[in-house]
Formats: structure tokens, sequence, C-alpha cells
């Protein structure tokens, strides 16, 4: 089985059905839907990794059915196929966040090379994720460490100028100073601030 | 794709070429950082080594080489809302600390002004995510007057953060889904971010080891993440020169993993739920 679950939507069921048979032939695990509106209950439903629609359907369009599972989620690549005439219409989807756009009658081949890139490109940006994370793990270990010193570092700052200060209060005996300032280090009052 | 090897000589004319031009303290023990990242260059200008592209920089009186080299090496790593935790102190401490502060001095202006410089703000998405943030948070700017400054070494980060238009994979670094259809729009493959959060920021190209007092002052001073590139010396320059512009009161943020001890002791670390960001002491 192929790692991308794909929503092909179509009005025309004999399109719907050549299809489907195709990408199943090649392992692709394939959802339908026969017009716009069930697109949209079926990415209302699960995500996609890729939405294959006719751009030209009556009540909910193709453009309708990006917009849906673009709002479901950004990683979902959008297909749009598209009868020749329609090319202007198949710029404007591009320009609404299409990955591609294919003619119909769609030449499965080409649909193939487009899905195998689109799985490569997923897998590339998936292990940059794990590397992504692993680097944010180190990185917030980092930070906890680097900020309890940064914190540490200025208490023990603040306790030595109140040391120096008793120890060069001259209204103080040289006995008393130390002694104080003994006081002052044992009963740290910047500790925990 | 196979990148030129760079010379020991070449490293020494570039490292000090890099730092003249740009004050990027580049370690003559990372030659793979210099080849990944000018080795393009040669290409591009048909260049058969890393002296010749030295000379070719020295030569250009326009600077087009010095800048694309200066874009080449500072391209560093960016995404939305970097470090969580940093975001979080920001919107539940930093800010409402200063408006509570603001407001209480002078009740009688009509605004409460606040001004924020992001101090490397490379492609903009640090900006952004200070921007969205604040609108979140404060719902109607108008009662706020908000001067939002991005500045980077890069022309061409400068240019791309006023585009404000990101890839699907800088998207998904970092931008939670609800604020992605809030605040962008689908351009093409890409997101483009929205004329009213784009309209809060201003960028400009900035070196910061050149005085920046112009500038004005600010409140707070988002600089994470770039005095790392720098030596020693020049770090302690920087954050001198960023606690002479900022407020009494001002905030300073710095990267998660950078640390002020021993570089300018005029700030104070100050510690919220997990995260530090500095204050002047004595400040407030």
């Amino acid at each position: 089985m192929k790692s991308l679950n794909i929503l092909l939507v179509d009005d025309d069921p004999t399109a719907l059905l050549v299809l489907e048979k195709g990408l199943s032939l090649q392992e692709y695990p394939v959802t339908t839907a026969a017009d716009g509106e069930e697109a949209l209950g079926r990415i209302a439903g699960e995500s996609f990794d890729v939405v294959i629609t006719d751009l030209m359907m009556p009540g909910i369009d193709g453009i309708g059915v990006l917009k849906a599972a673009k709002a479901r989620s950004a990683r979902t690549e959008v297909l749009l196929l598209t009868a020749s005439q329609s090319l202007k219409s198949a710029v404007d989807a591009m320009k609404n966040g299409a990955s591609d756009y294919l003619q119909k009658p769609v030449d499965l081949g080409e649909l193939l090379i487009i899905l195998e890139k689109i799985e490569s490109f997923r897998n590339m940006a998936a292990s940059a994720e794990e590397l992504r994370e692993a680097m944010d793990v180190t990185e917030h270990n980092a930070q906890e460490t680097i900020g309890r010193l940064e914190m540490e570092v200025a208490r023990l700052a603040s306790l030595l100028e109140q040391i120096r200060e008793i120890l060069s209060d001259e209204t103080l005996e040289a006995g008393k100073r130390v002694e104080k300032a003994l006081h002052c280090a044992s009963n740290d009052s910047t500790r925990g601030g | 794709m196979t990148t030129q090897k760079i010379t020991a000589d070449e490293i020494e004319l570039l490292t000090k070429y890099i730092y003249d031009v740009s004050g990027i303290a580049i370690e003559k023990t990372k030659s793979y950082l210099l080849e990944t990242r000018l080795g393009p260059l040669l290409d591009e200008f048909g260049l058969d080594s890393y002296r010749a592209l030295h000379e070719k920089a020295k030569g250009d009186f326009r600077k087009s080489v010095e800048t694309k080299i200066i874009d080449a090496i500072s391209t560093n790593e960016t995404l939305f809302f970097r470090d969580r935790d940093t975001f979080e102190v920001f919107r539940n401490k930093i800010i409402p600390d200063l408006i509570d502060a603001r407001s209480g001095r002078a009740p009688a202006l009509p605004s409460v002004p606040i001004r924020i410089w992001s101090a490397a703000c490379s492609t903009g998405q640090e900006v952004y995510s200070i921007a969205i943030t604040l609108k979140e948070l404060l719902v109607d700017l108008k009662k706020y007057r908000i001067k939002l400054l991005g500045t980077d070494i890069s022309d061409a980060a400068v240019s791309r953060a006023s585009y404000g238009i990101y890839s699907k994979f800088e998207i998904e670094r970092g931008m939670p889904q609800p604020l992605l259809q809030k605040y962008f729009s689908p351009v093409g493959a890409n997101w483009k971010i929205n004329d009213e959060i784009r309209a809060m920021a201003t960028f400009q190209r900035l070196n910061l080891l050149a005085p920046f007092g112009a500038l004005g002052r600010f409140d707070i001073v988002f600089c994470r993440n770039v005095a790392v590139y720098f030596n020693p010396e020049d770090r302690k320059v920087l954050f001198n020169r960023i606690a002479d512009i900022l407020e009494p009161d001002g905030v300073l943020i710095i990267g998660a993993t950078e640390s002020l001890t021993g570089v300018c002791p005029r700030f104070e670390p100050k510690h919220h739920i997990r995260s530090i960001f500095y204050q002047l002491k004595g400040g407030r």
C-alpha cells in the first residue's frame, strides 16, 4: 500500500471509475466522491494527503473543494482536473493554492509521476521535521540550563555586591563587618529570588 | 552537486572580508560554511576560485557582489513563533506590564505607544509573529500607537520580509493552523500575510555593528540568535548600544540559548515561568 491517502472527486461517473481503478491498481488508498457536496462531507470527516478534483462541477465546484481541503489542512495537496477550454480557471485554481492541474482525459502516467513527486517531497519534509524536532529538544534543554545559570550568576553577583558593601562599611568595626558579611552569605536573601 | 574546496589562504581572505563588511565572525575552522554558502556564487558569476570572488567583490563599486555575499552568509534559521516560551512571556507578561506602566504614566494620552524592534528579522517571521501576537492580544489596535520595526543586514532577507510571502514549508514551521487561516491568504502554493498585519510593520536594512541611535527609542527589543555570529568585543558594543536606545523600563529579549553574562552588566535577567528576559538595572 502506498502512503498517500487520496480523495477523488468527479461528477462524471465514468471518469471517476477509470481513475479510481488506475490509482487502486498502483495501491493508492482511494476514496471517491460523486460531487462537490459529497467531497466536502468526506473532507470534514478525514484529512487527505491529496485531493484530486474535477474543476467544473454543478453546485460546489473544484475551487470550492480546493478551498475546503486547504482550510481542513494546509498540508493537503490539491490537483485540479480541467477540460482544455477551462485553462484560465485552472490558472485561477493555482492562485488559490492548487499544487497542479491536469487536462482531461487524464493521462494516468502523468498523474502517477505527480503523485510520486508529492510523495518524495513529503518524505523529505518529514525527515526535515524529525531533525527539527531533535534540534528543538536539544535547544530546549540548553535553554533551561542557560536560563538557570543566567539567574544564578545574577543572584551571586548581587550577593557579592551586598557583601562588598558590608565589608567596606566604615561605620562598623572590622570584626563586625566580617560577622555581618558571613551572616549575609549564609542567610542569603537573594536565594530563590 | 559538488562544491569547490576552499584553501586556507582563501579562508583567511574571505573571513576577514566578511567580518569587515558585516561584522559576522566566521571561525576559520568552518570552511564548510564558506563552501556551502559561497560555492553557488562561484557558479553564478562563472568564477573558478574563492579568491576570484573576493577580488570581484573588492572591485565592484556598486556593491552588488558584496550584497550577494552578505545575503548568502547571513541566511539563518528562522521560523514563526520561534521559542514558544518566549512568545508566551511576551504575550502574558511583557506587553501587559508595558501597557499598565504606559497607561498609568500618561493617562491623558489618547493612545498608548508601543515601540518594538526586531533587530535581526531575517525574512520577517519574527516580526509577523510579534504583530499577530499583538493583534490577538490587543484586538482593537486603534487604542495603541504601534511601531514595529524589523531590520536585517541582508537586502534579500529584508525584501522577502517586506513581501510577506512564505512557502508552505516555512508556514508549517511554527504557524498554528487557526492563525494561518486568520492572518494569511493563499497565493499559488504560497501564503501571504494579510494587509492588516503587514501594515503594522516596517522593514529596513541595517548593520548592527554600525551606530543605530537614529532609529529612536524602543520599549521592547528582540535581538535573538544574531550576536552569536559576532566576536565577544562586538557583542559587548552591540548590547551596550541596545541599552542606550531602550526605555529605562524597556525589555530586551535574546535567543533562548544565548546569555548576557559577561557581555553587558547594564542588563539584569528576569525570570518568568519558563523564560528569561532582560531589563536595565535600576530601571523599574
